[in-house]
């Protein structure tokens, strides 16, 4: 188990007929990782999991998984164990049953099962529960099952369909870490399928942004959230603020653009697009909420630093949203932590924000997410 | 308004009971019929309270052995058409959209094909096939239970495959793959996964095939060869001549049948209130001197109550005898036929005055012309005047038939009053009586008999009394049967 | 079976190849027995050929769209075993004994001897008989035959629609009220008679309708009348009979849509002021509708095809058809006319009710819901 065994996909391509659901997917997950594949519903992120536990044949392309080819090799005999979308787990079959259904398979004795068994009820939490059938059970605790049921079967690589979106939210707060823990402490690769970037970004090694069948980007959490390939990426995963325009100048790793709306602002150029962009391209700028500021003096910078009018301004609690009159009628949103402030500004006020320049990138301009 | 209503609530009820008279009388009256003495099978008029006909029915080799071939046929048919019908589902929910209409309608239309067409395409398709494979072949594919397994199946697996569609609709394909993925190979998923989901369905169709392979007719009937079903036996003992033995097995499947019903229902209505405890609802935990299994449930009642009826019933079997009951309706019948003589014999007497007074003309027949199948068969010899057959030596002699051997008297006892040959005037009713009076046969009404000689009936009695074509009793009939 | 994601002829296992040859050898065989019998005829070689075609056709599509991912999702062993079954069923059960009995009745009725022979040829024959009678002459027509079949279609059709109008109200009833133990009973009640023997439910009506029966007994003991009335030959038996022997199959599809119909939609439109012959017009009826074709079709097939109830309580001027089709079979053992009369039977009643279903645009999948 420990060290693990890691999965790479080859130019992958899976087509239902001529719908293309999978196009020319690459990817290599190291041994022991926990990776993640994050997108919108019906990008492909089920379909890529049932290649990769053997549900589905490539249309072209290989599956690796510990540097072996898995061509024409059933689901039954792959290293690997799947947590379904809504668990599967056995209706007529006890708790137990359940768990160690894959050493029943094997022709394991009662004894041998309610053995193991035991000791993964422990490890889940849910000692003296065996004989209880699954209806029995919460959500949360049919979770719990599903993941002992894959562990059981000892599998070299986890496979978690977005296991955790039938709960509610404190539970999944709670599972996610739970999960992070169980991976941490059995040492096997984990492949982990969710449309919560949240959920990505917490717990993975390395996450794989998925749009309609194709992977926009692959990177530890920091890069895809810090440093976006593609719009998509930038407006999918996490809140962002998108200034379009025209490159002015390129400038080694930054670029001047300018904005249809604020003016000229520097950005840094991504790093997938560097060598790419050139003075005249259509492009997309992107700065979080929490990289804009107030203007405190003037001294500021002015190709950082833009003006705008108030739209409306919102209390979180923990923090203010500002919104400002934007690009295209899109608004600007900034958002600064609640210190004691009575408010922001009022409605109308013309503010000017500005932002230190790693914080703002650049990019060749593309789709965006949809909201 | 109100009496609207309550006018709407008679209604409704009247049409209940209508409905369910219509449903439910012949089949009341049929299963009481087998504790008549009267070998009519009939409760008006009621003769004994007796048991006979059960004894009857259990020494008749042919049900016995008719039972067998039915049992084994059923089974078989079970077997083959659950394994179809389950493979023809599951393909079902994996085939290609596209396809699915097609395919659907050509695994349901079994249904809608006339089952004496199902019957004779599989007779005639393996008889010719025998003829191509060679005689070494022609033992198996003549034989009346291959055929009559493969026949019935052909449509019993569409309604298995009902059965089984209905219940896979709610089976998540997720769970083989689970197995799948947990290392099964693809049997070991479908025993341990499929198979036991699909349990209480393939019970179920399992019962609707045997029941529905035991009681075909249509497709059996051009299958069976030399083994008849139960079936096709009491189709051929109704056809030809129906007696109260009939009625004997009649009220035993009866019985069984809503002993089946019921008990379907308590479980079912049991199960309910089980599954209701378990949600923790609150069950009305009123003290009852019931056990715990028939509070709340009717129908467990009702099969406790009628298992008791059953029970009593056969008990009463052993100690009852109706002998003396015998005897005595056998005298009041045979004073009833002397009555009847006397009777006829005084009006004879009576007519001849009136005929010498009147003329005949008045006697002639009414002009009503024989129905066309009558005619053919059977006429009066030589246009004789229709009442002058009362004087027919047949006739006389069938009289005196009855009054010599009372045994067969009493059997022809159902002619006499209340008659349901009617008239005493009839001529066609004293031709009939000579004939149960000749052979012995016991009573069945006329129509049977004819139905023996070639599925005619004779002419009905309710058209003229004087209708020559009464006259041909038993004789007629001779035209073309089925 | 699912979307074919890539069909590669390497998944054609050995099974797979055994389960399309075995339609293949035995229409091959049946071609040798045809070649054999009459040469090339005309009408053999085109039968044959359409068949040829039809099973490759069939063939060839289940092997490169099914199979690979049939096989994938059902394991080599298992998925077999299930299209083995499948195949069995319909092509040896269901179509081979159809076309074979199709065969037959054009077909003449000839000795063993002379069956293969020269005079073993293609024929009419057997249609026209029924259509001209035995002479097969100009100007007669075979009336007996054709008012028998004409009869039959009829009175199925008018079987059908008086138990339908017997079985609406209590559908509705049973449909609408749901959940009582009054309405379980009567539901129990229902099932009772439904599985009893076809037979013995004629049976049970025989004694009922008979001359010496009870409804005679009884009508007359209460001075009603006084002649029995000869209810077999007025046919009023069979007709109950019929109706009786199906009503079931027509109460309960109906019951079962009427059942799922949301309440509130009755309680909806009555609230709008809708009278009860509209609500039943416009929203249970509708709703009803599969359940009521559902019904209709299998009794009126049903009824078509009855051959028990006709047998014991038909009366003796009234043959239903099928009778027929049993006299020629078992009777006259001719069974190329009894072929061709089941088929007549068969195409007939089918066509009608695809008709009718064409009518009141309801398609096939409802049947059977
Ligand atoms: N068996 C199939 N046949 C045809 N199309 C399919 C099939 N399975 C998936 N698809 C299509 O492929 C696309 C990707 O499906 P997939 O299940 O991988 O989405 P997903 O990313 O898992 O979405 P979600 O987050 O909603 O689960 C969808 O557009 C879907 O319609
Ligand atoms: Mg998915």
């Amino acid at each position: 188990m420990a060290g693990g065994v890691g999965v790479d996909l080859e130019n992958l391509w899976i087509r239902f007929g001529d719908f293309v659901a999978v196009r020319d997917a690459n990817v290599n997950i190291n041994g022991g990782d926990f990776f993640s594949f994050l997108g919108p519903s019906g990008c492909g992120k089920t379909t890529i999991l049932r290649a990769i536990s053997g549900f589905l044949q490539p249309s072209e392309g290989r599956v690796l998984i510990g540097g072996n080819d898995m061509a024409g090799i059933g689901p039954n005999k792959r290293p690997t164990a799947l947590i379904f979308q809504n668990l599967a787990l056995f209706p007529l079959m006890k708790i137990w049953e359940n768990i160690t259904f894959s050493m029943e398979v094997k022709g394991a004795s009662s004894a041998e099962r309610r053995k193991r068994a035991d000791e993964l009820l422990e490890m889940i939490a849910l000692e003296g529960q065996g004989d209880k059938l699954p209806s029995e059970l919460s959500g949360g605790q049919k979770q719990r099952v599903a993941i002992a049921r894959a562990l059981c079967a000892e599998p070299d690589v986890l496979l978690l369909d977005e296991p955790l979106s039938a709960l509610d939210l404190k539970l999944r707060q709670h599972m996610r870490t739970e999960l992070r823990e169980i991976q941490q402490r059995v040492g096997i690769t984990f492949i982990y399928i969710t449309h919560d970037q949240g959920e990505a970004l917490t717990m993975s090694d390395n996450v794989a942004v998925m749009r309609a069948g194709v992977i926009e980007q692959i990177g530890t959490g920091h890069d895809v959230y810090d440093l976006p390939a593609t719009p998509f990426v930038a407006s999918f995963v996490g809140e962002n603020n998108v200034f379009r325009g025209r490159i002015l100048e390129v400038n080694g790793t930054e670029a001047l653009i300018r904005t249809n709306r604020s003016g000229d602002l520097l950005a840094q150029i991504t790093p997938a697009a560097r060598g790419v962009l050139k003075p005249g391209d259509e492009a997309m700028m992107f700065i979080r909420p929490e990289a804009l500021s107030l203007v405190d003096d003037a001294g500021a910078h002015e190709k950082t630093s833009l003006t705008a009018k108030v739209v409306n301004e919102e209390f979180e609690g923990n923090s203010y949203s500002v919104f400002l009159e934007g690009d295209g009628g899109k608004r600007i949103k900034m958002s600064l932590p609640n210190v004691g402030q009575d408010r922001i500004a009022s409605k109308g006020e013309d503010l000017t924000l500005k932002y230190e320049l790693r914080n703002a990138v650049v990019m060749p301009a593309g789709e965006l997410a949809a909201e | 308004m109100r009496s609207n209503i309550l006018l709407s609530r008679i209604a409704l009820g009247l049409y209940l009971v209508i409905f369910f008279t219509y449903l439910l009388g012949p089949l009341v009256i049929m299963s009481m019929t087998a504790f008549n003495s009267n070998p009519f099978p009939t409760i008006i008029p009621w003769d004994c309270f007796s048991f006979e006909w059960f004894q009857v029915l259990a020494n008749d080799e042919r049900i016995l052995r008719a039972i067998l071939n039915s049992v084994i046929i059923g089974l078989g048919t079970v077997v083959l058409s659950v394994a179809m019908g389950l493979a023809a589902s599951l393909i079902l929910t994996q085939i290609w959209p596209r396809w699915r209409s097609t395919y659907y309608t050509i695994i349901i239309a079994p249904i809608l094909i006339p089952g004496v067409v199902l019957g004779i395409s599989t007779v005639v398709f393996w008889d010719r096939l025998s003829r191509i494979l060679g005689p070494a072949t022609d033992g198996l594919f003549h034989n009346g239970i291959f055929l009559t397994i493969l026949g019935q199946s052909t449509f019993i697996a569409s309604y298995t495959m009902l059965v089984f569609v209905a219940r896979l609709q709610r089976y998540d394909p997720g769970l083989t793959e689970a197995a799948l993925d947990l290392g099964a190979t693809h049997v070991q998923a479908f025993r341990k996964i499929l198979l036991p989901f699909m349990r209480p369905a393939i019970a179920s169709a399992a019962v609707l095939a045997f029941l529905a392979s035991f009681e075909n007719y249509n497709t059996t009937t051009f299958t069976f060869g030399r083994y008849p079903t139960l079936t096709i036996e009491l189709a051929q003992k109704v056809r030809y001549g129906i007696n109260p033995s009939i009625s004997a097995l009649a009220f035993i499947i009866v019985s069984l049948t809503v002993f089946g019903a019921l008990a379907t229902e308590a479980w079912r209505r049991g199960r309910i209130k089980a599954e209701a405890e378990r949600n923790g609802e609150a069950v009305a935990q009123g003290r009852s001197i019931l056990p715990g299994f028939l509070r709340g449930n009717w129908a467990a009642g009702a099969l406790v109550l009628f298992s008791f009826v059953v029970i009593t019933l056969f008990w009463t079997a052993r100690v009852y005898s109706p002998d003396q009951c015998k005897a005595e309706v056998r005298a009041a019948k045979q004073a009833e036929a002397a009555k009847r003589r006397e009777e006829l014999l005084r009006r004879r007497a009576q007519q001849r005055m009136q005929q010498q007074m009147k003329g005949p003309d008045i006697f002639t027949p009414s002009g009503k012309p024989a129905p066309a199948e009558g005619a053919s068969t059977g006429k009066p010899a030589g246009g004789k005047v229709p009442f002058g057959s009362v004087f027919d030596p047949g006739n006389l002699e069938g009289q005196s038939g009855t009054g010599a051997a009372p045994d067969q008297g009493s059997n022809a006892a159902p002619a006499a009053k209340p008659s349901p040959f009617g008239s005493v005037f009839d001529p066609g009713n004293l031709a009939n009586q000579a004939g149960a009076g000749a052979d012995g046969e016991s009573g069945e009404a006329p129509s049977e008999k004819a139905d023996e000689n070639g599925g005619e009936k004779p002419a009905p009695p309710f058209g003229s009394v004087f209708d020559p074509g009464n006259l041909k009793g038993v004789g007629g009939g001779a035209g073309e049967g089925n | 079976m699912g979307k074919t994601v890539a069909s590669k002829a390497e998944k054609l296992s050995i099974s797979t190849l055994l389960i399309s040859i075995i339609p293949i050898v035995i229409i091959v065989l049946v071609l040798f027995d045809t070649l054999v019998s009459d040469g090339f005829s005309a009408a053999s070689s085109l039968i044959v050929g359409l068949i040829i075609l039809w099973v490759a056709v069939i063939c060839g599509v289940l092997a490169t769209e099914l199979f690979s991912d049939f096989f994938r999702t059902n394991g080599r062993l298992l998925g077999s075993v299930m299209l083995g079954l499948v195949a069995f069923w319909i092509i040896v059960l269901i179509l081979l004994p159809q076309l074979s009995m199709l065969d037959y009745s054009f077909r003449y009725n000839l000795p063993p001897s002379e069956q293969g022979g020269p005079k073993d040829v293609y024929t009419l024959a057997n249609y026209r008989h029924l259509i001209y009678g035995a002479g097969g002459g100009e100007g007669t027509y075979n009336t007996v035959d054709l008012m028998v079949f004409l009869r039959t279609i009829i009175a199925a059709m008018a079987v059908t629609v008086a138990d339908l109008i017997l079985c609406y109200p209590l559908a509705y009833y049973l449909g609408q009220s749901r959940g009582s133990g009054f309405v379980r009973l009567l539901v129990v009640l229902l099932i009772i008679p439904y599985w009893i023997n076809e037979i013995l439910r004629a049976f049970a009506l025989k004694i009922v309708f008979a001359d010496g029966g009870i409804l005679n007994a009884a009508m007359m003991k209460l001075g009603l009348i006084d002649q029995p009335i000869d209810f077999i030959r007025a046919d009023v038996a069979l007709y109950a009979g019929l109706g009786y022997a199906y009503i079931l199959l027509m109460l309960f599809p109906m019951y079962n849509a009427i059942e799922s119909l949301d309440r509130n939609q009755i309680e909806a439109a009555r609230d709008m002021g809708a009278s009860w012959i509209r609500i039943h017009r416009r929203i249970v009826i509708p709703h009803a509708k599969p359940g009521i074709t559902s019904g209709m079709t299998m009794v009126f097939m049903l009824s078509a095809g009855a051959l028990a109830a006709p047998q014991i309580l038909g009366g003796p001027s009234s043959l239903w058809f099928t009778q027929l089709v049993y006299q020629w079979f078992n009777g006259s053992l001719n069974w190329q006319q009894g072929a061709a009369y089941a088929i007549v039977l068969l195409v007939a009643s089918i066509t009608i009710v695809l008709t009718f279903m064409k009518i009141f645009k309801v398609n096939m999948g409802d049947i059977g819901k």
